[in-house]
């Protein structure tokens, strides 16, 4: 004991007589060494050597005149095959477990005779919510994750942190934080996880609250069909498809802007700090390996974030049934709550119904709009459209859709403010809880799950204001 | 002292795992149903999962290390009739700063002995990669060096000797191109020759530090090797003592840093039969 | 529409209630705060005593008084305070600290520095406010938590002005060095201390991009200022100003260093040597830039430049690594051939 005391108090008064210098010393060393070692051993053949393909593609990319519109023709190329290949899969997953799976799992209810709660809860909520979650969100994911992870092995993605580093560095931010908001176009919850790889706390948390302001995959499929709806309404038929684009890639962006502004002033008040020091291997350009890619992306990343959101809209499901089935004075209790939210949300360009949706959907976001369309046709009271009260179900068409919409009295302020608020409101349960588990703070949670809330609805409350007046 | 030896040369055999099985346990590895434990170590972007996927296959699954917010994958494998456990240790550069991955990586290699630690470098970036390398060798002597893409490194017309790197190093040196999954079966033979002992790993290390530190380095080492005559590294605890490492001066204080135990078993019989015998 | 707006701001203050109590224990600090007020000036009072111990000062009432901006009488209040506390003794019209007193304000001062040192490493808080931050913390962490932030950030030796921190025991080595006024024309010398009190005078030092290992070569001096030259720029100091820059004497001419280029003023396509990484870079962000390579001897070249310019790729033993220009300001190099 007295000998390991001993030990201890010789390094100290060591450590005052070398000084602070030691840790550069022998780096300095190490590197030598290393320097002395590769010199016996590499040859680099430089005879044939002009310039290098990899530094050649460098410039190009990081080029001031080419750098951004490549990234965001590249960008733009994942959104569109992302949005264009699920379609197909989408729909073929959701008649196999809605259309044919469903109406099996029904007979055999009525079969062994279930009483009708329990068949309610488990497959009209439980079930449905599943399957709805399972078909709008594995096969985006299942798209874009792969073609996300082939830009990174290539070595694409460091090069977009490095061009978009100055508008971070302005921020206060972080230059990796553009990687998180990369992958929070997938997901905010495996965003929030990437953010690891920031080193500096306060960095590393603005990178996490702002990282909602990235649309992920559940938020994606409604704005597209909104827009459909709505914008691409304004245009004339054969520009309809290029207007609604537009609106989504202004959402998208907006969402960018939003986070450098948050960023920003989360740096200028309650994190406070200059940018710190950030340095990022650029690592060489290699060939991506396509299908060991696809496996580990399928396996690592959709997988795993799949499970999750299963796991959280199973008990959403059961929630919406049973809001809609349990009645209290001739009205359910979704009703009740919708006509007493009603004025508020047609304060901020919604209505009751959204923010009644946007609550139950906080689970998983995907389940927004066929909560929204549940509930208007549960409210304008026509059964006849889709299966009766508190099912989800998913209308084959846009038209179908704008008919049940019309129905709720929706105008181009109400399309308009529910692709702003679906930008604009706190992250689904899934991401919230991740940020507590990477944060371990309930206070930095409440923060990243309120701020974007309250942005939100001052946001649409002043669109609100400004469009009646004009409007 | 004597008696010391002796129980703990009555644990040793020939082939024996060399790893610290309650360090293991600590750091949350499961010894169970396994013969060896591999580490592997490497630089961010150097293709160590992909290393690592190659040798484990399907068999493998992820967590946390305990404690930390750090992703680990592990997982097993079976060669030459002996079941290996493998653990992919985070990326990093070095082994010395504060960071949670290098402190994990640090620790793993430290305290849980592996029976090899497979370093796997970029071929095209050899030089920087030297840096985690000669770290990892103050620390264990029983390493692997794997060259990985090496197809790169021909397309920048780089040549590595990696006969002479190997005798530099004075441990295996193999030359892999992981993707392709070229260099794999070398790789496990290397690790086996280690285990068995027919390969000895004689590693470089750094005995030239400027006076200064050498000087302080010395005076340290005797009162360390005093009080743990068995620890194999103990001028490495000395530089981290002088770099102010916490875990270090907390496990000196506690004793727990003389668990760690020489790798040289056969060295220690070798001795035990001498004294028999004379 | 009342009723919902009415209830959701009910819910929404309620919640904030429930967690700011929670958090922040409003209540128990409510009590608490007149006890700190009482403990703090009792430490400023301690520290300011050990400052003038250490800086060979007498103190009287009146000096006490002034440091801590309270009355006389509020001063002999405190005295007495402390007097009763066993943590000073009265000689004549000064006061020495006991061997207790001594102790506690050498914790406080441990814990300042720490605190400081924290600051400088780990956080991207500004330089010219780790001051006055440590000022408040140094009277809220306990010793215990004191030596767990030490732990954790590896045991330091040094605060970021070049002060030693004590040790836990209380041991504190003697500076050395003299004020930078002491140095003839023409001497060479290292800044090994920044004091940081009065901030306004250390705000100025900053400004004037003065850092703990700087060279600095004095060239002129008279009552009215002094004209020195710290990294090939020339600085105007008045002494009042300068007395708070110490510096270590460089007697032997072939440690100066010529002044040397930064790493940023590399333009592409240009190759440099690294000479070294200035003091003012600390931390992790030092410790990241050294494991990348960035060792005296090391070739460098910068190869690409960002969208917006900044950062840029420097092409280091082999691997390109973006760096921003605030991080290769503080990289010395020279030229291949030199």
């Amino acid at each position: 004991m007295k000998n390991r005391e001993n030990i201890l108090n010789k390094a100290n008064e060591l450590r005052w007589e070398i000084g602070e210098s030691l840790h550069d010393n022998l780096l300095e060393s190490i590197y030598k060494f290393a320097t002395e070692i590769s010199s016996r051993v590499i040859a680099v053949d430089v005879s044939k050597k002009s310039k290098s393909f990899d530094s050649k593609l460098d410039q190009i990319l990081t080029s001031s005149k080419f750098g951004f519109p490549i990234m965001f023709l590249l960008l733009a190329l994942v959104f569109w095959l992302t949005i264009e290949g699920a379609n197909i899969p989408s729909s073929l997953l959701s008649s196999f477990l809605i259309d044919s799976i469903y109406p099996q799992l029904k007979t055999f209810s009525s079969n062994i005779g279930l009483p009708f709660w329990v068949d309610g809860i488990l497959i009209d909520g439980c079930y449905l919510a599943m399957a709805w979650v399972i078909a709008v969100m594995l096969p985006p994911m299942a798209i874009f994750f792969p073609l996300f992870t082939l830009l990174e092995d290539f070595g694409y993605l460091p090069r977009v942190a490095f061009n978009m580093d100055f508008l971070f560095k302005r921020a206060g931010a972080h230059g990796k934080q553009a990687l998180t908001m990369a992958m929070g176009f997938g997901c905010n919850a495996a965003a929030v996880i990437s953010t690891r790889i920031i080193d500096s706390p306060r960095e590393r948390l603005i990178a996490i609250i702002t990282n909602n302001f990235s649309l992920c995959n559940g938020r994606w499929p409604m704005q597209i069909l909104i827009a459909t709806i709505f914008i691409g309404a304004l245009a004339p038929s054969h520009l309809a498809g290029l207007f609604s684009a537009a609106a989504v890639v202004g959402i998208t962006l907006l969402g960018i802007l939003l986070a450098l502004l948050v960023s920003w002033s989360l740096s200028k008040t309650i994190l406070k700090g200059e940018a710190s020091a950030f340095s990022l291997e650029l690592p060489p350009y290699r060939p991506p390996r396509i299908l060991k890619t696809l496996y580990t992306s399928l396996i690592d990343r959709t997988i795993f974030v799949l499970w999750r959101a299963v796991v959280f809209a199973v008990p959403a499901g059961a929630m919406i049934w049973l809001v809609s089935n349990i009645t209290f004075e001739g009205l359910s209790i979704a009703e009740w709550f919708i006509n007493w939210a009603n004025p508020f949300g047609l304060l901020i360009g919604l209505n009751g119904v959204i923010l009644l949706a946007y609550i139950i959907a906080i689970p998983a976001n995907e389940i927004v709009l066929p909560t929204i369309l549940m509930l208007t046709v549960l409210v304008a009271g026509t059964p006849e459209i889709g299966a009766g009260s508190g099912v989800m179900f998913e209308l084959d068409s846009a038209a179908a859709t704008a008919n049940v919409l019309s129905l709720g009295e929706w105008s181009l302020l109400t399309g308009v403010s529910i692709m702003l608020f679906s930008l604009m409101h706190n992250p689904c349960s899934t991401t919230i809880y991740t940020i507590y588990k990477e944060t371990g703070s309930v206070k930095w949670t409440f923060v990243a799950a309120v701020l974007p809330l309250l942005i939100g609805f001052v946001f649409c409350f002043f669109l609100a204001q400004i469009w009646r007046l004009f409007g | 002292m004597n008696l010391n030896r002796l129980t703990h040369a009555g644990n040793q055999c020939e082939n024996c795992p060399a790893h610290n099985i309650p360090n293991l346990k600590k750091l949350g590895i499961n010894m169970d149903k396994v013969d060896q434990v591999i580490a592997l170590a490497g630089n961010p972007n150097t293709g160590k999962s992909t290393v690592f996927n190659n040798l484990t296959g399907l068999k493998q699954h992820t967590g946390n290390w305990p404690g930390k917010t750090v992703t680990r994958a592990e997982g097993t494998f079976e060669y030459n009739t002996k079941r290996f456990k493998i653990v992919d240790l985070p990326g990093t550069y070095s082994l010395l700063s504060t960071s949670t991955d290098e402190e994990i990586a640090r620790d793993f290699i430290l305290f849980g002995q592996p029976d090899v630690t497979v370093i796997v470098a970029d071929s095209t970036r050899l030089e920087r990669n030297l840096n985690l390398t000669l770290q990892v060798l103050e620390i264990t002597d029983r390493a692997i060096l794997c060259l990985n893409l090496m197809d790169e490194a021909a397309r920048h017309r780089i040549s590595i000797d990696t006969k002479q790197l190997s005798k530099e190093l004075g441990i295996p040196v193999i030359e892999a191109e992981a993707r392709q999954k070229k260099g794999m079966n070398e790789l496990l033979q290397s690790i086996d020759e280690i285990i068995s002992g027919r390969y000895k790993c004689k590693p470089f290390r750094m005995n030239k530090l400027s006076p200064q530190i050498e000087h302080s380095l010395k005076q340290l080492e005797v009162l360390i090797k005093k009080e743990f005559p068995n620890m194999p590294n103990s001028r490495w605890v000395a530089l981290r003592l002088l770099e102010g490492d916490q875990k270090i001066i907390d496990s000196i204080r506690s004793g727990e840093i003389g668990l760690i135990h020489s790798y040289n078993q056969n060295d220690l019989s070798n001795n035990i039969y001498e004294k028999n015998t004379v | 529409m009342n009723l919902f707006l009415s209830t959701l701001i009910l819910f929404i203050s309620t919640i904030l209630l429930v967690f700011f109590l929670k958090k922040n224990k409003i209540l128990i600090q409510w009590k608490n705060r007149k006890n700190d007020k009482r403990r703090i000036k009792i430490e400023d009072a301690l520290k300011y005593l050990y400052n003038c111990e250490y800086n060979k000062l007498t103190c009287s009432l009146n000096s006490i008084a002034g440091s801590l901006s309270i009355t006389s009488n509020e001063a002999a209040n405190l005295i007495k305070i402390l007097e009763e506390m066993g943590m000073i003794a009265t000689a004549g019209e000064s006061f020495i600290l006991t061997a207790e007193g001594k102790r506690y304000a050498l914790r406080v001062i441990r814990t300042h520095r720490l605190w400081e040192k924290y600051l400088a490493d780990e956080t991207s808080i500004s330089e010219t406010d780790w001051h006055s931050l440590a000022e408040i913390k140094e009277h809220k962490i306990t010793s215990e938590e004191a030596e767990n932030l030490s732990a954790q950030i590896g045991n330091p030796l040094f605060d970021p002005h070049g002060d030693p921190i004590p040790t836990a025991e209380g041991i504190i080595p003697r500076r050395k060095g003299i004020p930078l006024t002491q140095l003839e024309k023409g001497d060479f010398g290292k800044i090994v201390h920044l004091e940081d009190e009065p901030s306004a005078i250390y705000q100025q030092l900053v400004a004037e991009g003065l850092y703990i290992g700087q060279q600095v070569k004095l060239i002129d001096k008279n009552n009215e200022r002094l004209h020195f030259e710290a990294n090939n720029e020339s600085c105007f100091l008045a002494p009042s100003f300068a007395k708070n820059v110490t510096v270590e004497m460089l007697p032997d001419l072939s440690l100066v260093k010529k002044s040397f280029k930064r790493l940023s003023d590399l333009k592409l396509g240009e190759k440099g040597v690294v000479v070294g990484i200035s003091k003012a870079c600390r931390g992790k962000q030092r410790r990241r830039l050294l494991d990348l390579g960035l060792v005296p001897g090391s070739v460098v070249k910068a190869e690409i430049k960002s969208v917006g310019g900044d950062p840029t790729g420097f092409n280091i033993r082999g691997a390109l690594i973006a760096i921003r220009k605030k991080q290769s300001d503080q990289i010395f190099i020279k030229n291949e051939s030199e």
